[in-house]
């Protein structure tokens, strides 16, 4: 049952829209309680006085609120795990599907596969079953979750939709798009898809034929891709106006940041021997610093290792305040790279290295002291920059506002310029791909909304809510699974997947451990 | 089925179950009448047994007495456990736990609200009656409608009642009808935001004997408390919160174990 068809239904027969939509007790409570009191009042009715009004007003007010009902569906607390999500994906749902033996399959979301390998999982760190032993292995049992596969989609609006890049953020743009029935054209610079995830993250984390499977089933929607085209350089962005009716710009970030220091030249880029490595080139370099604590930093350190390097990574901050992922930074540290805390590097000379130690404060917040005389030298031969990106976004100084570090200014995903809309890392520094993914997801909310007229505000109390079947489950006495890793001696010599697959079994059981939140909390 | 519903379900039947106003029709008007329950339940009911607490102070109050019996009910009972009446044996509580239990579309309410039944406490409830001599409160209680108001009416034989129904009576049930649609949305929106009962006992919450305990160590704030509550108290930020009605889900559900009650 369409949700505006029951809202149809309930405004001539109060409860009918939620009996047909399946809630049946919901339905005649809500009819008994209306036509109750009516009758009620007409037994006791002894003529007209003004405090009918009143009574009229909490009737209509009653009528409101059923056909209100009707359309929106039950209001469930999100959990934890669902509001913790950057993605939009409520994980307690394909949990759930797991634990029941896959019966129905997951509706598709872009890059699933994709963010079961390389999402950061805050869910995993909001999870409730954290207080009685561990959390859920949430990201992990992705792998266990059977998926609709889309069908190419006909084009039912005459509006066109540009995307600039073909990144996680902008193809998911694209595919919500497509389903909505827009006509969508994605300008990428490179000769393939996938942005960050084609070019930049190494083969042991992400496999280029994963990858390529995952863009293929989500642009058969019918996304139109057109390869080589750098916005601002092959194609202008006045062109892209006119020909367009909405431009969607996910180009990501790419310009590295600068620590300056003196003799910053010397140093190698980080992105660029991410690009390398990825095309296949070896680097020999003997003895490595890398300088940063992100995912991008932990990415450079674990490639070099596998192809014979000897790498160190230094940090400004304490380890336990790095931003890359735990769970890459174990694996990193078990590899043989070592982590060296509290160090900034202040001067490269031709055959020298000097750094100088830190002091700072717990967290990631306030900035970082440098201990006055703590100067020493290092030895090593090359020395990598990875201290994070700032988007590039040049070619629209003229169109819209953007901050001093480049990020776009947005508000609901419009920009100051009423045709453009922005998302993804252009507009967020540099986020996880789970970001990315929910940012698309949103701003093709946004723009369909902009199409059609609607304002933001009125659309946030008509959002429906998703309340799918899933099975109450009786608290599971099971530790956590231990995810199998390859052994490190293997795996530091190829870029093959670290992780491991395990039976179905296994995973079964890990997802019965899930505590159904939003069904236990039902009052 | 959980205890706090048995124990729901038997207090109606302790407080409402005057079987012989069903056949003869009236009220009763016995010894037991001359007694106050310690939680809102309207004393104009045909099937209650006991007076309603708000009810007789009110009525004192319009007489310029001072209501030594039902304060001390209050003090004692506020005393030793706070809120917990409401939880446990309010029967106008209990049927909003059960209007909430419907499938609906929820709504939350800002936690602002929660102050408005002091003015109803003081406005309706002490001002009104004092200066103008008429239980104010009573004329607005959705409680008193829905258990005394329209059954004695509906089951008028004389129509002698009848002939009272005014605009007032028309507005009252327009009371009812808006409180029992906000109850179906928001958590017992009535005792949250204009019971005077519970503005009461809500005084007493942080000097009961009863009391929660938090330890700050063991909390993970994942917020399964203020999700299981039925008054919508973030538990874990104030443990004797005015809204806690000291139903102690949320000891059963809280995953570490933090949250604890104990008698001081």
């Amino acid at each position: 049952m369409k949700y505006g068809k029951a809202a149809l239904i309930s405004a001539f027969v109060v409860g009918g829209g939620q009996i047909c939509s399946g809630r049946l007790w919901a339905g005649i409570s809500f009819a008994v309680f209306f036509y109750g009191s009516i009758a009620i009042m007409i037994k006791i009715w002894t003529g007209f006085n003004p405090g009918f009004w009143g009574l009229l007003a909490a009737w209509v007010l009653v009528w409101l609120y059923n056909v209100y009902d009707a359309y929106k569906g039950v209001g469930y607390e999100k959990p934890p795990c669902e509001k913790a999500c950057p993605a939009g994906i409520a994980p307690w749902i394909y949990v759930n599907l797991v634990a029941a033996d896959n019966s129905q399959p997951y509706s598709f979301v872009p890059f699933f596969r994709t963010l079961e390998l390389i999402c950061p999982a805050p869910c995993e760190d909001q999870c409730t079953r954290r207080g009685i032993d561990a959390a859920v292995a949430i990201r992990y049992l992705k792998s266990g979750v059977k998926m609709q596969v889309p069908t190419p989609k006909q084009k039912t609006k005459k509006e066109r939709i540009a995307v600039i890049g073909a990144g996680p953020c902008g193809l998911t743009a694209a595919y919500y798009l497509v389903n909505k029935g827009y006509g969508v054209t994605v300008f990428e610079r490179e000769q393939k898809p996938g942005g960050v995830l084609a070019t930049l993250i190494p083969e042991f984390r992400l496999p280029q034929s994963l990858l390529d499977k995952e863009i293929e089933a989500a642009m058969n929607v019918g996304v139109e891709l057109k390869y080589g085209v750098a916005v601002g350089k092959d194609l202008s962005m006045d062109e892209l106006l006119e020909t367009y009716d909405i431009v969607f710009v996910a180009t990501g970030a790419w310009k590295p940041t600068k620590l300056g220091i003196p003799g910053e030249k010397r140093a190698l880029v980080g992105f660029d021997i991410l690009r390398q490595i990825k095309k296949g080139e070896k680097f020999k370099l003997g003895k490595v610093g890398v300088i940063g604590g992100g995912n991008t930093a932990i990415d450079i350190a674990r490639s070099l290792i596998r192809q014979g390097n000897e790498v160190k990574i230094y940090y400004r901050r304490r380890i336990e305040d790095m931003p890359a992922e735990r769970e890459d930074r174990v694996e990193a540290q078990e590899e043989g790279i070592e982590i060296v805390p509290l160090t900034v590097p202040i001067k490269i000379e031709e055959n020298r290295i000097i750094m100088q130690k830190t002091e700072c404060r717990e967290g990631r917040k306030g900035g970082v002291k440098v201990i006055q005389g703590s100067e020493f030298d290092v030895d090593l031969d090359h020395i990598v920059m990875a201290i994070g990106q700032y988007p590039d976004t040049d070619f629209l100084k003229e169109y819209l506002k953007s901050d001093t570090s480049g990020c776009i200014k947005t508000k609901n995903w419009r920009t100051s310029h009423p045709k453009i809309f922005a998302g993804g890392d252009a507009v967020l520094g540099s986020k996880t791909v789970a970001h990315a993914v929910g940012h698309g997801l949103n701003a093709a909310e946004q723009i369909d909304l902009y199409m059609r007229g609607i304002h933001p505000l009125f659309a946030r109390i008509l959002k429906r809510t998703y309340y799918p079947h899933v099975f109450f489950l009786p608290l599971h006495p099971v530790e956590r699974m231990v995810i199998p890793h390859r052994k490190v001696e293997d795996r530091i010599h190829d870029f093959e997947e670290v992780e491991l697959k395990v039976s179905k079994n296994e995973l079964k059981k890990e997802a019965k451990r899930c505590l159904s939140c939003p069904l236990r909390y039902r009052p | 089925m959980k205890l706090k519903r048995i124990i729901q379900i038997i207090a109606v039947i302790i407080h409402n179950s005057y079987i012989p106003a069903l056949l003869k029709g009236g009220l009763y008007q016995g010894f037991l009448k001359k007694g106050c329950t310690p939680i809102l339940n309207c004393w104009g009911c045909p099937l209650a047994w006991y007076s309603c607490p708000m009810g007789g102070l009110q009525h004192f109050i319009a007489l310029r007495l001072i209501p030594y019996y039902i304060i001390g009910l209050f003090g004692t009972v506020g005393m030793i456990v706070g809120r917990m009446s409401c939880g446990w044996i309010c029967p106008f509580g209990f049927f909003q736990d059960l209007l909430y239990k419907i499938r609906s579309a929820k709504m939350k309410l800002p936690r602002w609200c929660s102050y408005f039944k002091y003015a109803m406490l003081v406005g309706a409830a002490i001002m009104l009656p004092y200066f103008i001599g008429e239980p104010w409160f009573c004329k607005l209680c959705p409680d008193g409608n829905l258990i005394a108001g329209i059954p004695l009416v509906l089951s008028d034989k004389t129509s002698d009642l009848k002939a009272l129904v005014g605009w007032h009576f028309y507005m009252k049930a327009a009371i009812l009808v808006a409180v029992i649609l906000f109850s179906i949305s928001i958590k017992r929106f009535f005792c949250r935001t204009l019971c005077p009962v519970g503005a009461i006992y809500s005084i007493f919450n942080r000097f009961s004997l009863l009391k929660l305990q938090i330890d700050k160590e063991k909390c993970i704030e994942c917020e399964s408390c203020r999700m299981v509550c039925p008054m919508d108290v973030p538990i874990y930020q104030s443990s004797n919160h005015i809204d806690c009605i000291r139903c102690l889900d949320c000891v059963k559900v809280c995953p570490t174990k933090a949250i604890k009650y104990e008698v001081r």
